[in-house]
């Protein structure tokens, strides 16, 4: 043991060895943080309603323009007027959506604001005059909650 | 006896213990999560199943005979049962789906309100669903017209819509 402590050769190789091991304490918790941040953003990413919302309102578009289609045909058929068709069928598609939605827990608010014609006036279009769907949506799942008032949508083709 | 460099090797050891609690201390104080974690997997599984879901709503005949919609138009009403029958009458759906979504099994359920009461009929069955399962969904809004022409069994008005969640259970094995 007298040996040892008068060596005093060889301090490079142990301060390297500290060097060393600091480096290897560092790039661990660097490691450790990169992984973790992947956990957190993985955990946004299913929590985050996107495709709820999306759905919901790509939906209602494509169903603005099936509705248009469909009162336009019922109306050549019955004396009831366009706006009056849609308006009715528009609510029945709202009310199964909010249904639809709340099995989720989620609540869905869908209401028409407006049907708007380049030509006819006071609900009275005629052939494929309706060229612009007006209408609310609102999304809500008690931590997001996503509002357009109003959502524009082009109906003419 | 050769009694130099005792002091290398001690350090060596002292070195060698260092490293090791370091790594020890890391990996315990918080959870490792590595990019195959659980939850990155189910975000890639949720994405291609929504998308593989819209894909089949909007694909053009070019590309497939009958698009989502149409599928469920032309359903007879009839459940699946598994192993028998467990793609009732959809097997253009479920070749569109396995196409786009290959080396997973999904389960497809379709819920809707029928006089206020809500209905949920299983229609393609491939099994029990995993642990690692997710559940995507999407709207089809089916009219007479659409349900007609597709030669299917929904019973609907002439003035009447039907909205139709197709809902997705996908998980990896």
């Amino acid at each position: 043991m007298e040996s040892l402590k008068e060596n005093n050769k060889g301090q490079w190789i142990a301060l390297s060895g500290l060097v060393i091991s600091l480096i290897i304490i560092g790039l661990a918790a660097l490691a450790n943080q990169a992984v973790l941040a992947g956990y957190h953003s993985s955990n946004a990413a299913l929590e985050f309603p996107k495709e709820n919302i999306r759905e919901l309102n790509s939906h209602t578009r494509d169903n603005a323009k099936i509705i248009k289609d469909l009162s336009i045909e019922l109306n050549a058929t019955s004396n009831e007027t366009i706006s009056s068709i849609y308006g009715r069928l528009f609510e029945n598609y709202s009310s199964q959506m909010k249904k639809l939605y709340a099995t989720h827990g989620e609540t869905v608010d869908l209401s028409l604001v407006s049907i708007n014609s380049t030509n006819g006036t006071n609900g009275t279009y005629s052939g494929h005059d309706i060229d612009m769907i007006l209408v609310n949506i609102t999304y809500d799942d008690g931590t997001t909650l996503y509002v357009s008032d109003p959502e524009l949508i082009e109906v003419k083709e | 006896m050769n009694n130099k460099a005792q002091l290398h090797t001690l350090e060596g050891l002292g070195a060698a213990v260092l490293m090791t609690l370091t790594i020890l201390t890391i990996s315990q104080s918080t959870m490792i999560v590595t990019p195959q974690n659980e939850l990155a997997v189910d975000v890639h599984l949720e994405q291609m199943s929504n998308d593989a879901l819209t894909v089949m709503d909007i694909a053009p005949h070019s590309s497939a005979q009958y698009n989502l919609t149409e599928c469920i138009a032309g359903w007879d009403m009839t459940e699946a049962t598994y192993p028998s029958s467990p793609t009732s009458d959809l097997d253009e759906l479920d070749e569109g789906l396995s196409y786009l979504l290959p080396n997973i099994l999904y389960n497809v359920d379709l819920a809707y309100f029928e006089n206020d009461n809500l209905n949920v009929k299983k229609v393609i069955i491939k099994g029990s669903p995993a642990d690692n399962a997710v559940v995507v969904r999407h709207f089809v809004t089916l009219t007479n017209e659409t349900v007609s022409d597709m030669g299917g069994a929904w019973n609907l008005a002439e003035d009447e819509l039907k909205v139709v969640e197709v809902r997705l259970t996908a998980w990896k094995v």
